[in-house]
């Protein structure tokens, strides 16, 4: 496949199988067509054990996808991943608690052989992004939950990777955190134009977050739809009373309900 | 109060009501007892036992007698400082009573000093309530020094006192208002341990070492003579004699019967026995005085079978000779059930602490140039540096090993097994065997020292290098992060609050290590010889001697773990502590 003008993630037909072969073989992702372009914010829904989760760590060359292509800005996912093309925010902040805020935002730099002063600076202006150039000093165990993840977030973007891979990034923050978090990642990714592949339990947060969301279904994996959201950038709190939004709402959850169909109940999380 | 509005206060507690009347009483109590011991301290002179055969009094003679030698031959400091002072006034030799003297003054200051400092944690009490503990505490420390100085005298009572008034600061101590931090809390314990150390040896003394329940004493008729009692014996009157069970052997064939009969016996039908079940008592607890293994009981031949124990003949009539050692030395004693044995307590088993704190400040030979404080620091420090070689050994090596086993499956499962297999080897016979590998030195200690240090400290930093979350990792290989990188700048870092805890543990166990080493080795420099040495004059009342050598090696250990404490706060300063 050719690397498309603004084609940032090209997936086609991948197929992920654990353990092949064995009496424990599941088929976590069947025939994923996606094709991601440069600056979408795009995020992957769907119940427990639909792959999205899988799906966005094949895209981060944390797993090998067992068949199929799939190019990252017109490479493999491995040379892009050598090439320092992801910045990863995981659900935990995964913060080092032995290191300051600053040096915690460092790290990357550090790994990647920047000069000290270069360091120094690059994490003083991404922490002033994340508003928080005022704990640069502080341990990571003196922030709350939200400052943390927001610290993960500056470490992500320190580097200036050209994609970001968030996986559940708030899940574990409370409703209200979780909003604010929301208004503060659109303005970020607004400010930076990166592509982000955001992975969600939470219909809401899907919906007014992204450009597209990919909606998936478990048992094996796949695709179920991909939903277009129109709604404008610059998105608010106001945003969030738009009926458009709530037909949005109202549409994903209707094809996660036939996704999640046969499955045991409660496999599904509220949104 | 002048603020408009009075806040009702909540019903005061019990302890809040008490406490003020509860700190008066316990302060005047104590402040009661010292200045009681003031006033018998000073009253005492210098020949008084109190003051002879206190620590420092004691000191004071040594230091004495040392300066009588030649000025070439002191060598120890405190010897030189007297043989000074006697130059200084002119004297050949320091007379005692000029130390005596100052200790004297010493002695007085210090107990009118911990009574003021008493007085004004009463004043505290009133004004600044919170300032009052650092007080109680500063008496409490001064007074548990005492211990260690004034000696235990046959009917006198200054330990008694001093125990009750450190005992009234401890309760007061208690009760003040404040946090209770980690020094206080410590030498609270340590008070505590001390006051109950020697309250239990007042109280072992006073019942001579033994909790007994009186039991009924043996009845019997006392013959004038052997023959007779036998002869009553025979004639049915009594049911057994006690006697010597040589005499009886010369009398009559033993039970069981012996192939080899002697021939000729006076009394063929009576039996003595050979073999006496000697036990009797209550469950495990015996009786005092047992049954004395020269004795032996007579029976006739046809009850020699139910007659076979000492038990059986507490209610049969019994016959003994008169003036025998049967009677006198036995059958004539009460006899009492021993429900508890306290000889542990004793002043060999378990000196006093001013025995202890006396030994150190006393030469360890008669006449010894050296004091035992000085003779045991030079083995500590001797040893320590053993230790000290053997933990950076042993560390150095657990955290190879640790590292390997992280980094290689093959390697963790297959020399993991013989890892753990040599900490069920006993040291004890490994130690023999490393002193003639590498012969006897200080290495071979070493070396023995760092086997029982890095087993920890492969066990926490395996351990610790596969702590971090697969997301931690997981993120470093998004950063393109070589093995290396992650190894240096996430697994180390994760892993040092696990290797710090295996290197505490290994500090204190090194010094053990250091000591068990140096027995078979034959090294005398160090404090496993000092042990040794005054372990084996065991019998020689020389167990204050032992204790000093004891309480050294715990102080060497001790300082190794706070070094190590310490170096683990300095590097660990900034990550989560959740304990404190």
């Amino acid at each position: 496949m050719s690397a498309e003008q603004g084609v940032v993630i090209a997936a086609q037909g991948i197929n992920k199988i654990f353990n092949p072969g064995s009496d424990e073989e599941v088929i976590a992702l069947q025939d994923i067509n996606l094709s991601v372009e440069s600056g979408e914010f795009i995020s992957l829904i769907g119940p427990s054990g639909c792959g999205k989760s899988t799906l966005m760590r094949l895209v981060g060359d944390l797993l090998q996808p067992t068949s199929g292509d799939l190019l990252v800005n017109g490479k493999s996912a491995r040379e892009a991943r050598l090439d320092r093309d992801y910045g990863m925010v995981f659900q935990a902040a995964t913060l080092y608690d032995w290191r300051s805020v600053t040096k915690n935002v460092q790290l990357p730099l550090e790994v990647m052989g920047y000069a000290k002063e270069e360091r120094r600076k690059r994490a003083q202006a991404m922490l002033e992004m994340v508003e928080l150039g005022a704990f640069a000093g502080h341990y990571p165990w003196q922030l709350s939950g939200g400052m943390q993840q927001r610290v993960s977030i500056a470490r992500a973007l320190v580097f200036d990777p050209s994609i970001l891979l968030m996986d559940e990034p708030f899940g574990a923050l409370d409703e209200f955190t979780r909003e604010r978090m929301n208004l503060e990642l659109l303005r970020i990714w607004e400010q930076t134009g990166k592509t982000i592949i955001f992975v969600t339990h939470s219909i809401s947060e899907a919906v007014f977050l992204s450009g597209r969301i990919v909606v998936m279904s478990p048992r094996p994996g796949r695709i179920t739809k991909i939903v277009s959201n129109d709604l404008p950038y610059p998105r608010d709190f106001k945003t969030r009373s738009d009926p458009a939004y709530h037909a949005l709402v109202a549409e994903v959850r209707e094809l996660l309900r036939d996704a999640v169909g046969s499955g045991p109940p409660g496999a599904m999380h509220a949104p | 109060m002048t603020e408009a509005f009075a806040i009702p206060l909540p019903p005061a507690t019990w302890a809040q009501r008490f406490r003020q009347p509860l700190l008066l009483g316990l302060t005047l109590v104590a402040v009661g007892l010292v200045l009681g011991l003031l006033a018998q301290y000073n009253s005492s002179g210098f020949e008084d036992a109190i003051q002879v055969e206190s620590t420092l009094g004691r000191l004071a003679i040594w230091m004495a007698e040392q300066s009588e030698n030649e000025p070439e031959d002191i060598r120890s400091p405190l010897a030189q400082y007297a043989d000074n002072w006697a130059t200084e006034i002119g004297a050949e030799a320091l007379d005692p009573a000029i130390l005596f003297n100052s200790i004297g003054n010493l002695g007085s200051a210090y107990f009118a000093l911990i009574a003021l400092i008493l007085l004004a944690a009463l004043a505290a009490c009133a004004l600044r309530p919170l300032a009052a503990r650092n007080m109680y505490f500063a008496a409490l420390l001064l007074l548990d020094l005492l211990l260690f100085l004034i000696p235990t005298l046959e009917g006198s009572n200054e330990l008694a006192r001093l125990l009750l008034a450190i005992l009234a600061v401890l309760a007061a101590l208690a009760l003040s208002p404040g946090k209770i931090g980690r020094v206080i809390g410590f030498f609270l314990a340590l008070s505590v341990l001390m006051v109950g150390w020697e309250a239990s040896k007042s109280f072992a003394d006073s019942v001579n070492y033994k909790l007994l329940l009186p039991q009924a004493s043996w009845t019997y008729e006392r013959s004038p003579s052997l023959e007779q009692a036998l002869l009553a014996l025979e004639a049915g009157e009594v049911d057994a004699v006690v006697a010597d069970r040589k005499d009886l052997d010369d009398l009559m064939p033993p039970h069981p019967p012996q192939e080899k009969a002697k021939e000729n016996l006076q009394f063929v039908n009576l039996r003595y026995m050979k073999t006496l079940d000697r036990a009797q008592g209550w469950a495990f607890l015996p009786i005092a005085p047992a049954f004395p293994g020269r004795l032996s009981l007579a029976v006739r031949a046809q009850d020699a079978e139910p007659l076979s124990a000492v038990r059986a003949i507490i209610d049969s009539d019994i016959a003994a000779v008169e003036g025998d050692f049967a009677d006198v030395k036995f059958l004539g004693l009460p006899r009492n059930l021993v429900l508890l044995d306290l000889k542990i307590l004793n002043d060999l088993n378990l000196p006093h602490l001013q025995m202890i704190a006396e030994a150190f400040l006393q030469p360890a030979r008669r006449n010894g140039e050296f004091l035992l404080l000085r003779i045991l620091s030079d083995a500590g420090v001797y040893t320590f540096s053993e230790a000290l070689f053997g933990f950076i050994f042993g560390a150095v090596l657990g955290f190879v090993l640790g590292s390997l086993f992280a980094h290689s499956r093959l390697l963790e499962r297959g020399l993991l097994p013989y890892v753990v297999a040599s900490q069920t080897v006993p040291i004890l016979a490994i130690a023999p065997m490393v002193v003639i590998w590498l012969g006897a030195s200080q290495l071979s200690v070493a070396v023995i020292a760092a086997y029982l240090t890095f087993f920890p400290v492969t066990i926490n930093t395996l351990r610790g290098l596969g702590s971090p979350a697969p997301a931690q990792i997981e993120l470093m290989r998004s950063y393109a992060a070589s093995r290396w990188t992650i190894m240096w700048k996430l697994r180390f870092p994760a892993a040092l609050p696990y290797i710090f805890t295996a290197l505490k543990v290994s500090a204190t166990a090194s010094v053990v290590g250091a000591i068990i080493g140096e027995l078979p080795s034959g090294i005398g420099e160090g404090l496993g010889r000092a042990i040794l040495d005054f372990s084996s004059d065991y019998s020689m009342i020389s167990t204050p001697k032992l204790w000093a050598s004891i309480v050294m090696a715990a102080a060497v250990g001790i300082l190794f773990f706070v070094a190590v404490n310490l170096a683990e706060r300095f590097i660990l300063r900034g990550r989560v502590r959740p304990l404190d």
